[in-house]
């Protein structure tokens, strides 16, 4: 494989990429909003919404017995660890699925409309290199931008949650999984699954629509933990990151024995 | 470059039907053809982005299916409009695809430096090409077609969208690449004026069908074999001249606007024996001037049904 191939290829989509204001505007937003304004805002909750340290206290009577032995009685220490720990840890993922999952969608769906692939087609890179680039120049800004915003999320966590634990608590060990191993694999899966899409597909738009639809399992996995049915652990954690892994990479498998210039060929 | 009996088909219809042709090195060849007449599949199939039905294709003695890397490496191909990424500038266009070309760092940026210099784009190599006019972006996707000094290069209708100064250049840069540095260049177009003028050879394509192949003279003359004659004469003898040589069968003669004497029809050994008639009636002859018949003729001779020549 010809390295410099590879990185010019991933180069020449991450500048488009980043100089793409509909591609940058979801890619800044979605981030953001997950990591650094639901932080700050729910760790602050029970204090600003009047009430809502009752609520609270009476979901916290609801959620399974493992939850409640775990994190035992509601207090506002608790509520930040169950929050940051548990409920808001899943939504974390759908940074690096969402951000693979756009970039993935331009740089097959979108470099096809834009009719700029077939230039890309004519040029030495094999088949294998062109897919190969494409994949990391989707999961690479993925996961970087995974990892600082788990960063800055830690940070944020700290500081706003110090006046009540007095102490650096967070990542603890299952988010520092996900971060690690889940993250990376989510990366993986919605780029596998948007190259999927991108391959039956002529335009961005049906590439996005279809491949949203990759979105499910992270959202089964939120919904899942804020209504205590998973308890995210450790090994929960590098258990869902193995299945993840195994069906991102079970789909892309399949998608490079279908990533053929003979093929794209016939879509331009 | 040669192919041999190459079928390709697209579900059942049939792109190119038992095509087979050889390229030189150093060569301008065109292919010519309407649209649908397999033109661009064939460039596809040259260079390894479509597999062939049957038949063989090599290139530089190369497979294009089994080598298309090492094949790619030593062709550009044009596309008819210009690809080209809009969010990038100029001159990242063409560092990205040196790269993808794997040019040696060091030679990378002289070259693209005389390219962007060479095509007119030096003082706008930082701009997006976004905001690039239709000339520009065309001028640029050349520009990034040689940015690997390719030894075969295929250029789709080159000069649509080109203002004449531009076409020129383009003109220009062709003849230099073949003459003078031994590239071969295959042009794929509808203008027949400029395959006329570039070309060595030409193949005109039919439905997916080799009709004709040859020189541009060569052609013209084998599908076109009858010859306009132009003929000036004393004014005063216009009509006997007129009436003599419509007296001769098959041919058709007119006066012009200028007075002069167009005629149609007259195959190439007769033209002496028009002339000595004209000369015997006592009929003064001032010029007369046989018209070479143009690859355009022969091209449009060519699509009428049941034409086609080897």
């Amino acid at each position: 494989m010809n390295q410099r191939i590879v990185a010019a290829i991933v180069r020449k989509d991450l500048r488009v990429v980043r100089r793409s204001r509909a591609l940058m505007t979801p890619l800044i937003v979605l981030p953001v909003l997950l990591m650094i304004v639901f932080p700050t805002v729910f760790t602050f909750l029970p204090r600003i919404v009047g009430g809502a340290r009752t609520a609270f206290s009476e979901m916290f009577r609801n959620l399974p017995d493992p939850v409640k032995q775990q994190f035992g009685e509601f207090t506002e220490a608790t509520w930040i660890r169950v929050v940051h720990t548990q409920m808001l840890a899943p939504l974390m993922l759908l940074v690096p699925f969402m951000v693979a999952n756009v970039i993935a969608a331009d740089g097959f769906a979108g470099e096809r409309e834009r009719k700029t692939l077939e230039p890309l087609l004519y040029t030495p890179a094999t088949d294998a290199e062109l897919f190969f680039a494409k994949l990391l120049a989707a999961w690479i800004p993925a996961v970087m931008i995974a990892f600082g915003g788990a960063f800055i999320y830690a940070v944020i966590v700290n500081v706003t949650a110090w006046p009540v634990m007095h102490r650096v608590f967070f990542p603890d060990l299952t988010w520092t999984v996900m971060v690690l191993w889940m993250a990376p694999a989510f990366a993986a899966l919605g780029l596998a699954g948007m190259l999927l899409v991108s391959l039956r597909v002529r335009g961005m738009q049906e590439a996005t629509q279809l491949g949203g639809l990759f979105v499910l399992p992270v959202i089964a996995l939120v919904v899942g933990e804020v209504r205590g049915a998973i308890l995210l652990g450790p090994l929960m954690a590098v258990a869902i990151g193995l299945l993840v892994w195994a069906i991102a990479g079970a789909l892309l498998l399949f998608g490079v024995k279908r990533f053929k210039r003979t093929s794209l060929v016939g879509k331009l | 470059m040669v192919l041999d009996r190459v079928v390709h088909r697209y579900g059942a219809t049939v792109a190119l039907r038992d095509l087979s042709l050889t390229v030189d090195e150093g060569e301008v060849f065109s292919l010519l053809g309407h649209n649908g007449a397999g033109k661009t599949t064939t460039v596809r199939i040259v260079n390894g982005l479509l597999a062939p039905a049957s038949g063989s294709v090599s290139v530089f003695g190369q497979s294009p299916l089994t080598d298309g890397a090492s094949v790619r490496r030593r062709t550009a191909v044009l596309t008819e409009s210009p690809t080209l990424d809009e969010r990038l500038t100029a001159r990242e266009t063409l560092e990205a695809f040196a790269e993808m070309y794997d040019v040696p760092r060091a030679d990378a940026r002289p070259r693209i430096d005389a390219l962007l210099g060479e095509f007119g784009i030096a003082d706008r190599a930082r701009d997006r090409v976004g905001g690039f006019s239709r000339g520009m972006k065309q001028r640029l996707s050349l520009a990034r077609a040689l940015v690997h000094d390719p030894d075969l290069l295929f250029l789709d209708e080159p000069t649509a969208g080109l203002d004449p100064v531009a076409t020129q250049q383009l003109h220009d840069t062709v003849r230099r690449m073949a003459r003078a540095r031994g590239r071969t260049v295959v042009l794929c177009t509808h203008n027949l004026v400029e395959a006329q003028a570039l070309s060595d050879r030409v193949a005109v394509l039919g439905g997916g069908e080799l009709l004709a192949l040859g020189s541009p003279a060569e052609l013209a003359r084998r599908i076109t074999p009858r010859l306009e004659v132009t003929i000036e004469t004393d004014p005063a003898r216009e009509a006997d001249a007129v009436a003599l040589i419509a007296a001769q069968d098959g041919l058709t003669v007119t006066i012009d606007r200028t007075g002069l004497l167009r005629v149609g029809g007259i195959p190439r050994e007769r033209v002496p024996d028009i002339a000595a008639r004209l000369v015997a009636g006592g009929i003064p002859l001032f010029r007369l001037e046989p018209h070479e018949p143009s690859l355009t003729d022969a091209y449009f001779a060519l699509q009428q049904p049941g034409k086609g020549s080897e």
